[in-house]
Formats: structure tokens, sequence, C-alpha cells
């Protein structure tokens, strides 16, 4: 990463591939932001100007910290709040969990997760109430942390 | 009669011509000019108080040099390579219009002003074109902005000098030369020493800051002239002319120079820079009402000789430099050619630098006056498609560059 100041214009970020390909990313004076992308053999850059805003959303995508798709899992996190990461579990109900309520089945007080919500025939529950039961075919949606879901698929759901 | 009007004129005249040139993609600062030659002295005449639009153009002079006197960045410069950027560009177009000058006849003087107005690219139209052609991934976009803010120094440097040889007799030169130098480091002394007196005042919301900006740019602008008079004041006690001419446009580079410094300031300058581009817009405007258009001059072959000769010479300077520098500092001779095409520009700096001149009052020919005008009119449009195209046309000469080479080779 090559950072340069250039007076009147701004600061210039850029980075290049191993390949060739250019980044740079110029935050004007005006305040608004500037991708550049120059490909190896390209004439000419492909540009746009972005607002802070934007620019923030993109960055946080890049840096992979908005979304984290691993499997079922989801980490969400938040551009205003940094230390905060929330993770979203998708899993489908077995054999042991089928024809049980959540309260039933004591998944909060013995796992420490919390069903979120559930997907059922193409349908969601959002915040299902506690005697919800589970069927044959739904999807849970649970948030907890990492731990905990995986104490959750261990003992209530009876994954290995 | 009428102040409202006459702002009005300028304002609305300038709005207008300044959103045809945005239209036509071309740069403002000739529209501005010619919106000022138009319906200024030698155009409709229409201005009841020619000296009130000087003045506010004059704070517009100010402001600039106070802006670019703050952007002024000395650690930059000092980078390799740059130096040697900066020198090149300057003694290759510098010395073509000096002796350009020499050769159609001006004085010494009159030559130094005019390879100043030649040397000096305009930074807004150079800049404004890089960022809107979308120039700034490219490595020669850096030494094109270097090389900006190296003319801004070799500016100041120049307009001392001139400002100091102008100021009559010889023997009063070093001590106008002193005076200013002088008054250039109590400036940057006492902002130095009173930065952490003004930084708390910068950071308050009410009208303070912007209010203690101004008091300080008009304050140090005046200390110049007060510094001026009382020199001459001396110089009637001990009965020799002392009269010098300290430049306060020179003060106010060093006033941003030595602000930029001050924490806190930069909250500011955004506020700072709204000013200068009103006050300067209506600088160009006065500075093509002043103008008095001879069409005698204007149609004579002479005349219209040695300002095709300048601009062909002054586009041709800026090509070589930069074909030495690309060669130099990027082992490309294309890369060199873009640079010139880049800066081929001229504007804001050359017409201020005429208008200091012509303020001194020290009977600068006409046909200077009229050569530099019209120059820095057709240079600024032809060097704006320049800067636009630049890519394609340092293309086109390095094809034809091929072409020739073997040819003289055989």
């Amino acid at each position: 990463m090559r950072i340069s100041e250039l007076p009147e214009v701004g600061t210039k970020y850029e980075i290049e591939s191993p390949k060739g390909d250019k980044v740079a990313v110029i935050f004007l004076a005006t305040g608004e932001i500037e991708l550049y992308i120059l490909e190896a053999d390209a004439e000419t850059p492909a540009v746009t100007r972005l607002t802070s805003e934007e620019a923030r959303r993109i960055g946080s995508v890049l840096t992979g910290a908005l979304l984290t798709m691993e499997r079922e899992d989801v980490e969400v996190s938040f551009a205003d709040i940094s230390d905060l990461r929330i993770h979203i579990h998708v899993c489908p109900v077995t054999k042991n969990v089928v024809g049980k309520s959540i309260e039933n089945l004591e998944i909060r007080k013995k796992t420490g997760v919390t069903v979120v919500a559930i997907s059922r025939k193409g349908q969601s529950i959002i915040s299902p109430p506690p005697e919800t039961v589970f069927e044959e075919g739904d999807l849970i949606v649970a948030t907890g942390e990492r731990a905990q879901i995986k104490a959750c698929q261990r003992v209530i759901l009876g994954q290995v | 009669m009428n102040f409202l009007l006459d702002l009005a004129i300028v304002t609305v005249s300038c709005l207008a011509l300044g959103l045809a040139s945005k239209y036509l993609r071309q740069a403002s600062i000739p529209a501005y000019i010619i919106a000022g030659i138009l319906l200024g002295k030698s155009g409709f005449d229409l201005i009841s108080s020619y000296e009130f639009v000087q003045w506010l153009g004059k704070i517009g002079v100010i402001l600039l040099m106070f802006y670019i006197g703050h952007e002024f960045n000395f650690k930059g410069i000092r980078e390799p390579g740059r130096l040697f950027t900066g020198c090149t560009d300057f003694f290759v177009n510098f010395s073509a219009g000096f002796l350009l000058g020499l050769f159609i006849g001006l004085s010494l003087v009159e030559a130094f002003i005019l390879a100043s107005a030649v040397y000096i690219s305009s930074s807004a139209i150079v800049i404004s074109s890089l960022i809107e052609n979308r120039r700034l991934i490219y490595p020669e976009a850096e030494t094109v902005v270097w090389l900006m803010v190296f003319e801004d120094i070799i500016l100041a440097i120049l307009l001392v000098v001139l400002t100091s040889i102008m100021a009559g007799s010889l023997a009063t030169i070093p001590v106008c030369l002193a005076a200013t130098l002088l008054l250039i480091v109590f400036t940057l002394a006492l902002i130095r020493r009173l930065s952490n007196f003004i930084s708390p005042l910068f950071e308050r919301d009410d009208e303070i800051p912007i209010l203690l900006i101004f008091a300080l740019i008009f304050g140090f602008s005046s200390l110049a002239y007060l510094l001026g008079i009382s020199l001459q004041a001396l110089g009637h006690l001990l009965s020799i002319s002392l009269h010098c001419h300290i430049s306060e446009i020179i003060v106010a580079f060093f006033l941003g120079s030595a602000l930029s410094g001050v924490k806190s300031f930069k909250k500011l300058i955004g506020a700072t820079i709204s000013f200068k581009n009103l006050f300067l817009t209506i600088f160009f405007f006065s500075f093509g009402m002043m103008f008095q258009f001879q069409f005698a001059t204007l149609y004579s072959a002479d005349f219209v000789l040695a300002l095709l000769a300048l601009i062909t010479l002054s586009i041709l300077g800026k090509f070589v430099g930069g074909a030495i520098i690309g060669k130099r500092l990027h082992g490309s001779l294309e890369t060199g050619l873009r640079v010139g095409a880049y800066t081929t520009p001229r504007g804001e700096f050359s017409v201020v630098l005429l208008a200091v001149v012509i303020g001194m009052e020290t009977g600068i020919s006409e046909l200077l006056i009229s050569l530099v005008v019209a120059y820095v009119i057709i240079i600024s449009i032809i060097g704006s498609s320049f800067a636009k195209h630049g890519d394609i046309i340092a293309k086109r000469m390095m094809v034809g560059f091929n072409k020739l080479m073997p040819l003289a080779r055989r």
C-alpha cells in the first residue's frame, strides 16, 4: 500500500496486485471519495465517486466485517458499533426436537441460545413465542456466541 | 451610481458565462475575463464604480495567495526527484519566455514579467482537469500535482523579486528586498508565537473564527502597506528616494503557510475557500473590465505574430520540460509528454502577476499587457483541451517520434 499526499487534491491510497492491476482510493479535499480501478492492460481506469457513507459500506464489505458466510452461519457487524458481532445460525430441525416447544426444550436455559425466527414452509415466524412447537422441515434461526451455538447443536438437536 | 447594480452586473454576467464554460467543458477563468472585457471599459462600459469592483477583486487575489500558502508543504518538496522536476520546468519555460520577450523588443524587466507569466501553469485548471478526466491513478498525476506546488513557491519568489526590482532606482532594490523578507519573517514568527492563543479561538462555533481569519489576513496585508509608507517617510527625512512597494499578497501567502501549522485551522479552510472562489471570480472580471483593448495593436501583424510565437513556444516549453522530467522520473518519454500536456494551461497566476505589476504603475508597455491578456485567454482554452486529451496527444507524438527516429538515423 502506497499512501501519498496530493496538495489541493487530497490523499491517495494505492495498491498494486501481482498481476499489475491497480486500485486507488482517493480522499478528495471536498470530502468525497473516488475509487479507481486500472486493470493491468487497460488504457483508462474505471472510476466511481462515493459519499463517505457509501465508502464506509463498501469498506466493511471488503474487510469482511459485514457478512461472513460460513455454511449456514452468518456474522453481522455494525458500522457504528465496531466491537459488536452477532452470530446468526441457521439449522434444520432434527428428530430430537420435532413436536416439542421452545419452552419444553429449555433451549435458552441450557445453552444460552435465543431462537429469533423459524422458517416454516417458506414463511417465517419472527420472534416465536416460547410455546411454539417445532415441526418437521422447520429451519431454526438462532443467535448466540459461537460456543453456545455449538452447545445447542450438541445438547438440543443431538448433532455431533 | 449604485454599488448593488455593479455587483449584480458582475455576478450575473460571471454566472452566465461561467455556466456556459462549464457546459462546454472549458476552463472558466477566460470566461470571467471575457465577461469583464465585454461589460467594462473596452466594452459596453456598464460599471459605475470601477474602483469598487477592483477593490473586491483585490480581496480575491489576497485570498487566493492565502489559500495557496496554506496548501504549501515544504516537506513534500524535498522528496527526491521533486526538486529536479520543479527546476527543469522552471528553467525550460522561464528562459523560453525571457528570450522571446527580448527578441520582440521588450525591456529586461518586461521580458522578466513575460517569462514569469509564460512559466507558471494554472493550478486551478490543471488540478481540476486531473480530477475530472480521471487521471489520479497514474503516477504522473503525482508529479504534476507537486509541480504545481513547486510553481507556487517560485511564484512567491518571483513576486518578491519583481516588486523589488520595479520599485524604482537600483539603490532601493536591496532595501525593498530586505523589508519584504523582514516582514515575512515577522509574520511567520508572530503566528508561531501566537499559535497557542489563536487555536482555541478557531474551535468556536460562532462568527469569531472567520472574523479572526479575515482580521489576520487584512491586518497583515495592511502591515505591508504601512511598512511601504513608513519607508517612504523615512526616505523623505533622509532626503533620499525610498519608494518601496511591499506586496500584500506575498504576506498573505506566508500568513497562510504559517497558519496551516496552527491547530484546528483546518476546520475553517472550507469557509475560506468559498470566499476565495467568490472574490477571485470578481478579480478576473475586474481584470478584464480595466483592460483597454487596443484594436489597433490587436490587428497589427507584428502583434499577431508575437502572440502566435508566444503560444507555440510556451506549449513547446511545457512538452520539452515534461519530456525531460518523464525520462528522468518515470523512465518513459510518453509519460513525460503527458506531463507536458497536463501542465499546458496557464491562468490565474499569470493574470495575478500581471495585475500586481500593473498596480505598481511603473509604466509597463501596452504591448506587454495586451500580449499577456490575449495569451492567457487563448492558452487557458487551448491548454484545457490539451490537458483533457493529454494521453492521446502523447501517444500521437510518440508515434510521430518513432517514425522520425529511424529516418534521422539513416
